[in-house]
């Protein structure tokens, strides 16, 4: 019995191995490590790690481009993540009523959402092209030219031009959790419902939507945390241009530290990412293993 | 109710247009000859189509597309494994209390934003000399897989009754012999599942390739896709022929494979 107890021991150590020194090192290590730079003067390609303390944190926090940034990010936040709720909500709640050929739709829905960003922002390039491209030349023929824009090369539209394409991309990602979530309520429900007499309507008011709490909120979260470090996409669209009309906290620190060398300054930027995140997910990662059990 | 019906059907129509209408200009524009481009709508498709921009497109992309099939293949591969015994440890050999901590410090990874790990990961990376090869590409690929495939697997074993397992154990297996022989044969579903969404993910990454690849031998096809933007600024039919190209296999997927991506995803996963 020992013995066994013994062998069953060394098989989840050795078992667990791997994951544990691959997430030790390049999660945690790489995480502190990274705050560590943030405290340094390391600019340029050749590592320094001269501590200057909170140096960086002072400059950034007066920096006009981190609070623009921030801003955009606050921005991105309060459009992107309710429009994609609803949107995927909207198609989950039409896909569910017994619809013909249901497999087509949601694929086809669903289909922006498995491409790589760098896919999409090249597709949305095409589309928000200002002279030739889709959207302006769509408008044209249909007569609607009050609809023409200048897209993402006007500074005052970029932004928004931005979270419209990411909802196109997201919406079929919430709409197949909603989804999910819809089917899973128990039919006794919706049949205790019909029996009293609700309209479907009041079906999905009362029984169907209150019983959504747990995709949206996993949903939100996902959504969430990739407002924060959402960066292919706009850098590969815009730059963060026009100016800094669609820098983002992820894009400002991929310029600083890659494009400008300047390591120090971005960890910094790196650094208030990662507890902008933390925020938004350690009270999600309780609730969802620590609280209640399942 | 026929009414309400047909404009049930009207509305999911027409966002289908609305969802279809980047890919469907992305087609007919790759299908054109640069001349064709501007002097045709993005709408419409020109007859007989002209291939030259695909040909443009597969040369500059080829070397990059075989790099990223052969990092994302083995990256999968990895860290679908590593997910799956980790997943077999935590959700039958711990207790509970433990499991779960566990569970916690692996998946927060899940949520991470790249950028807080990205001067650190590049630092290890030039290191060990993997800067700019594809076994730094695999390598990390695997290690920021590891969370979210320990996550599905670890979901998935909770599901496996113990008796299962407790029968072999009487019969005095070791946990080893006990993974062989049944848990991994039962997990079949699971590693569907699991290394469809990494391939996915891994495929789909541009971040981690921009930051550790510079050349040809190791850079991925959705960095050099970014690239082409550059070199082929107004030659539009060579960019969408570019991006189809790179969308295909995740494409396929997604219409041939759908039901397991999309397992994936409920199954509490993220992306980007």
């Amino acid at each position: 019995m020992r013995l066994k107890f013994r062998e069953e021991s060394f098989y989840s150590l050795l078992f667990l191995t791997p994951a544990i020194v691959l997430v030790g090192v390049f999660i945690y290590f790489a995480i502190v490590w990274n705050v560590y730079i943030s405290f340094t003067d390391w600019k340029g390609l050749i590592p320094s790690y001269r501590f200057v303390g909170l140096e960086n944190y002072r400059i950034l926090f007066h920096d006009p481009v981190f609070w623009t940034s921030f801003k955009n990010n606050i921005i991105l936040i309060i459009l992107f993540v309710p429009g994609s709720l609803l949107l995927g909500l909207l198609l989950a709640v039409l896909l569910d009523r017994k619809i013909k050929f249901e497999n087509g739709f949601r694929t086809i829905y669903a289909l922006p959402f498995a491409l790589s960003f760098v896919v999409t922002a090249t597709l949305w390039a095409w589309m928000y092209d200002p002279s030739d491209g889709v959207l302006n030349t769509l408008f044209s023929i249909l007569h609607l030219d009050f609809l023409k824009s200048n897209w993402i090369t006007d500074p005052h539209v970029a932004l928004y031009a931005v979270i419209l394409a990411l909802i196109w991309q997201f919406s079929g990602y919430t709409m197949v959790i909603y989804l999910a979530g819809i089917r899973s309520i128990p039919s006794e429900q919706y049949e205790a419902a019909i029996i009293d007499g609700a309209s479907s309507a009041q079906l999905y008011r009362y029984v169907i939507i209150p019983q959504l709490k747990k995709p949206t909120l996993s949903a939100f979260v996902v959504l969430m945390v990739f407002s924060l470090k959402a960066f292919d996409f706009i850098w590969v669209l815009t730059s963060g241009g026009p100016g800094t009309s669609t820098f983002i906290l992820a894009v400002e620190m991929y310029k600083e530290t890659f494009a400008k060398t300047k390591f120090a300054y971005g960890a910094s930027i790196a650094t208030v990412l990662l507890l902008l995140s933390f925020a938004i997910v350690l009270p999600y990662l309780y609730w969802s293993y620590g609280g209640e059990k399942e | 109710m026929r009414t309400t019906r047909l404009i049930l059907y009207i509305v999911l129509i027409f966002f289908m247009f609305i969802y279809l209408l980047p890919f469907w200009s992305a087609v007919t524009t790759s299908l054109k000859t640069g001349r064709q481009v501007t002097m045709t709508t993005p709408i419409q498709l020109v007859l007989p189509p002209y291939f030259g921009a695909y040909k443009t497109a597969f040369s500059e992309l080829k070397r990059p597309i075989l790099n990223s099939l052969l990092f994302t293949t083995f990256a999968t591969i990895f860290s679908v494994m590593i997910g799956s015994i980790t997943g077999y440890v935590l959700a039958k050999l711990l207790r509970e209390s433990a499991s779960k901590k566990l569970l916690m410090f692996i998946t927060l990874g899940i949520f991470l934003p790249y950028q807080s790990i990205l001067i650190p990961l590049l630092r290890i990376i030039t290191k060990l000399g993997l800067y700019n090869t594809i076994p730094g590409m695999i390598l990390t690929h695997t290690a920021y897989g590891v969370p979210i495939t320990t996550l599905l697997f670890t979901n998935y074993y909770y599901e496996v009754p113990d008796e299962l397992i407790e029968a072999a154990k009487v019969d005095g297996a070791s946990p080893l012999k006990i993974y062989t022989s049944i848990v991994f044969p039962i997990s079949i579903p699971a590693f569907v599942v699991t290394a469809i969404y990494q391939f996915t993910n891994i495929w789909n990454d541009y971040l981690f390739g921009v930051v550790l690849t510079r050349g040809e031998e190791a850079m991925p096809a959705t960095v050099k896709l970014a690239n082409l933007k550059g070199s082929f600024v107004a030659n539009w039919n060579i960019q969408m022929a570019g991006a189809l190209i790179v969308a295909i296999p995740t494409l396929f997927i997604m219409i041939a494979l759908g039901k397991y991506l999309i397992r994936g995803y409920t199954s509490g996963a993220v992306k980007g």
